[in-house]
C-alpha cells in the first residue's frame, strides 16, 4: 500500500483547495461545542470562518456521516397543481473528510441496503461521486461505549478504504487504499511527502496502542450465534421496554438505521413530497389507517431493532447491522444500548 | 437509474359505488407509452398518490386477463382514501408499481378445487384472481367463494357476486355479522359458512384475505377440514410508505410484505415471528 505523510498545518489548505472541486464535509464545531459533519462554505469569507471551526482532533463527532448521503429530511419530488412532477436528485461531488472506521463499515452497509432489489436513486446519487477520507481512532471517541474491537470494525481499517489517516501528533500518515484515493493525492501532491521508515513504524505502534484503549469488550460472535438460533428471553425485552422512554435517540444516531416516513406538503399550488427518518421504536410506526397496529406492544418493538441488526442482517449478508460505534448507549438517557443488550444475552447478568 | 418513487398520472374512466364506504375506480395511464409497457400479475398492488395529500398501497382488484385498464376498490378510511373518494370521472390520480414478488399462483392451481374466504375489504385483492379464473373457468374444478361482512350494505361487487354464483360448479356464500331488515341470509362470522358449504381439502387450494382475527379462525377451520399449510394462501396488509423494501414499515421477521409478499402461503406466515402479529 502506498503511504505518504501530510503536516497537520496543511490540512486546512488541502481542504480549501479541494473545496473548489468537491463539496467538502468535515467535522466542525458548532455553538455549544457539538462537533458535527458540515459542509464548508463556497463563499470566501464564510469559508475562512468555517475552516477555523474544523475540529478533527475532537473525538466527539456526535452524528455519524449518514446524513450526508441519507439526510434526515430530503425532498423527493416537486409538483404543481397542473399535475407536473419533477424529481429532485442531488449528485454533487463530495469529499467526506474525517470519517471514523466503524462509520465507514456503516456506509458499506447502507450502500448494500440501498442498492439491493430496487435501487434507491436518492441515496445512490448522493453517494455516487464521493471520496471518503478515514481518520483512525487513536483513542476511542466514546470511551464508555465504543466496542469496535469486539465487532471487528476498528479502531483502524486494513482495507476497502479510499484514504486512511493515522494521527502521528504533528503529522498524519496517509494510507492510500485505491486508485480513487491515489488520484486525489496526486492532484494535491504539493501537500504530501514520502514517509520515513520511523514514521511508518510509529503508525503501526499507534494502531496497536489504539486497540488496547478500547476497554469495552463484548462477546459479539456469541451474541450473533444466540440471536440466530434462540428467541430473546421475554424478561429481557420487558425490562428494556419498561425503561425505554421512546425518544428515538438510539435510532437517529445509529449509522445503519434506514427507516423513513414519506409526507406531502403544499403551499400556494406548489408542493413537495419529502422523506424523513422514522423509527421502529415509535408506536405509530406500524399503525394502519384502520387503527389496527400489529407492532403495538413496546417489548416487541424493542426486540425488532436488535433482531434486525444482529439476526436478520447477519442471516442475509453475513455481516451484522451493528458496527459497534456505541452511539446508542452514548445517547440513551436511560442507559439502554446494544452493548448492554449483548452483555445480557451472552452472560446471565442484568445490565438493564 | 430509474427512480421508483416517482408516480405517473392515471385518469379515472369510471367509478362504481360498491357500498356505503367503498368505491371501485377504473383508471388508465395517461401516457400511452407507459400504458403499453405496463403489465401486472394477480395479487400485486400499486402505490396510489394524490399529490399534496399522500400515498398508500392499494391492491389491484381487476384481473390481468382484462386488459387496458386497472381497477382499485378502495374503502374510505384515512386521510388519503377519503380524498380519493371525492374524485370524479376524468380526474387524475398518480400511480406507481406494480409491486409484490409474492403473488397468487395461476398455472400451478389449474385442475384444482378452489376456496376463497374473504372478510370485508378483503375481497378486492382476491377478485383479481377470481376473475382471472372466471375467464379461464374450464381449467378449474369447483370454486367456492365465502364472503363475510359486518352488515349487508358492506358487500362489494354485488352484481359480480350474483354472476359468479350462476356459473356452473361455482358457489358464492355470504354472511353478515349483524342482521338488518333486508337481510334473509346467514348471520354470523365467515367460519359459520362451513355449515352451508361442503369444504373438502382433496385437490383443493384456499385463498384468504381479511382482518387478522378472521385469518386466524379461518386457518383453524381449514386445517380442521384437512388443508395443509402450503395449500392455504393469503394476502397480507401492512402500513407501507415505499412499496420497494426501503422504508422499513412492513418488515416482518426477515421479510418485507411489499417486496416478498403481499401473498404468502400459511406455511411461510407461520414462520413469521409471533410477536409481529401476522396471525
Amino acid at each position: 500500500m502506498t503511504k505518504k505523510v501530510i503536516n497537520k498545518s496543511d490540512i486546512s489548505k488541502l481542504l480549501i483547495d479541494a473545496n473548489n472541486e468537491y463539496n467538502v464535509y468535515v467535522p466542525m464545531e458548532h455553538i455549544g461545542g457539538d462537533v458535527l459533519f458540515s459542509a464548508l462554505s463556497k463563499e470566501k469569507n464564510s469559508l475562512e470562518e468555517d475552516v477555523k471551526r474544523i475540529n478533527l482532533a475532537s473525538e466527539k463527532t456526535f452524528n455519524s456521516p449518514k446524513e450526508i448521503f441519507y439526510p434526515q429530511l430530503e425532498t423527493m419530488m416537486e409538483y404543481n397543481d397542473k399535475g407536473e412532477i419533477k424529481e429532485t436528485v442531488e449528485s454533487s461531488k463530495k469529499l467526506v473528510f474525517g470519517v471514523r472506521p466503524c462509520d465507514f463499515h456503516a456506509i458499506a452497509h447502507q450502500d448494500n441496503f440501498f442498492s439491493k432489489n430496487y435501487e434507491d436513486k436518492y441515496y445512490l446519487s448522493r453517494r455516487e461521486n464521493s471520496l471518503i477520507v478515514i481518520i483512525g481512532c487513536n483513542t476511542p471517541p466514546r470511551p464508555e461505549a465504543c466496542f469496535c474491537t469486539s465487532v471487528g470494525t476498528g479502531p483502524f481499517l486494513t482495507e476497502g478504504f479510499d484514504i486512511q489517516l493515522v494521527d502521528l501528533d504533528d503529522y498524519y500518515l496517509v494510507e492510500i487504499g485505491n486508485e480513487k484515493g491515489a488520484d486525489f493525492i496526486k492532484k494535491h501532491e504539493k501537500y504530501f511527502s514520502d514517509p520515513y521508515r520511523d514514521e511508518i513504524k510509529h503508525a503501526e505502534r499507534k494502531k496497536l496502542e489504539a486497540e488496547e484503549k478500547i476497554n469495552l469488550k463484548v462477546n459479539f460472535n456469541k451474541a450473533l450465534q444466540i440471536m440466530k438460533t434462540e428467541e430473546i428471553p421475554q424478561d429481557n425485552l420487558e425490562r428494556i421496554a419498561e425503561r425505554c422512554i421512546e425518544c428515538g435517540a438510539c435510532v437517529y444516531v445509529c449509522p445503519t438505521c434506514t427507516c423513513f416516513d414519506v409526507f406531502d406538503d403544499v403551499k400556494c399550488g406548489e408542493g413537495v413530497r419529502c422523506r424523513i427518518w422514522d423509527t421502529c421504536v415509535f408506536s405509530g410506526y406500524t399503525r394502519e389507517a384502520s387503527g389496527h397496529n400489529p407492532g403495538a406492544k413496546k417489548e416487541f418493538r424493542a426486540a425488532r431493532r436488535y433482531e434486525h441488526k444482529l439476526k436478520y442482517d447477519t442471516l442475509e449478508t453475513g455481516i451484522s447491522g451493528c458496527i459497534g460505534c456505541g452511539r446508542c448507549l452514548h445517547s440513551c438517557p436511560v442507559d439502554i444500548g446494544m452493548s448492554n443488550f449483548i452483555k445480557e444475552i451472552t452472560t446471565n447478568q442484568k445490565y438493564h | 437509474m430509474k427512480n421508483d418513487y416517482i408516480p405517473y398520472p392515471a385518469v379515472i374512466e369510471s367509478i362504481i359505488t360498491e357500498s356505503f364506504d367503498t368505491k371501485t375506480f377504473r383508471v388508465k395511464f395517461t401516457d400511452k407509452k407507459i400504458a403499453d409497457n405496463f403489465s401486472y400479475v394477480q395479487g400485486q398492488f400499486m402505490q396510489i398518490s394524490l399529490m399534496g395529500t399522500g400515498e398508500a398501497p392499494i391492491s389491484i382488484s381487476s384481473s390481468p386477463s382484462r386488459k387496458g385498464f386497472l381497477e382499485f376498490s378502495i374503502r374510505s378510511v384515512g386521510k388519503l382514501t377519503k380524498k380519493i373518494h371525492e374524485l370524479k370521472v376524468r380526474e387524475k390520480m398518480f400511480i406507481r408499481g406494480p409491486y409484490g414478488k409474492g403473488h397468487f399462483p395461476f398455472e400451478e392451481i389449474k385442475g384444482k378445487n378452489l376456496i376463497f374466504v374473504a372478510g370485508g375489504i378483503g375481497l378486492p385483492p382476491l377478485r383479481s384472481l377470481i376473475n382471472l379464473i372466471m375467464d379461464n373457468r374450464k381449467d378449474f374444478e369447483n370454486v367456492k367463494i365465502l364472503y363475510g361482512c359486518k352488515t349487508a350494505d358492506e358487500f362489494c361487487f354485488k352484481d359480480e357476486l350474483k354472476a359468479w354464483n350462476k356459473i356452473p360448479n361455482t358457489e358464492v356464500l355470504l354472511t353478515v355479522d349483524k342482521k338488518t331488515d333486508d337481510w334473509t341470509g346467514r348471520v354470523g362470522v365467515v367460519t359459520e359458512l362451513w355449515k352451508d358449504a361442503d369444504i373438502k381439502s382433496d385437490n383443493a387450494v384456499a385463498f384468504l384475505c381479511g382482518p387478522p382475527i378472521m385469518i386466524k379462525f379461518v386457518v383453524q377451520k381449514l386445517e380442521g377440514s384437512g388443508f395443509s399449510d402450503k395449500n392455504i394462501i393469503m394476502t397480507l396488509e401492512r402500513h407501507m410508505k415505499c412499496g420497494i423494501g426501503k422504508c422499513g414499515h412492513c418488515n416482518v421477521g426477515d421479510k418485507f410484505i411489499c417486496v416478498d409478499g403481499p401473498v404468502f402461503t400459511c406455511a411461510e406466515v407461520k414462520k413469521f415471528p409471533k410477536k409481529d402479529g401476522a396471525m
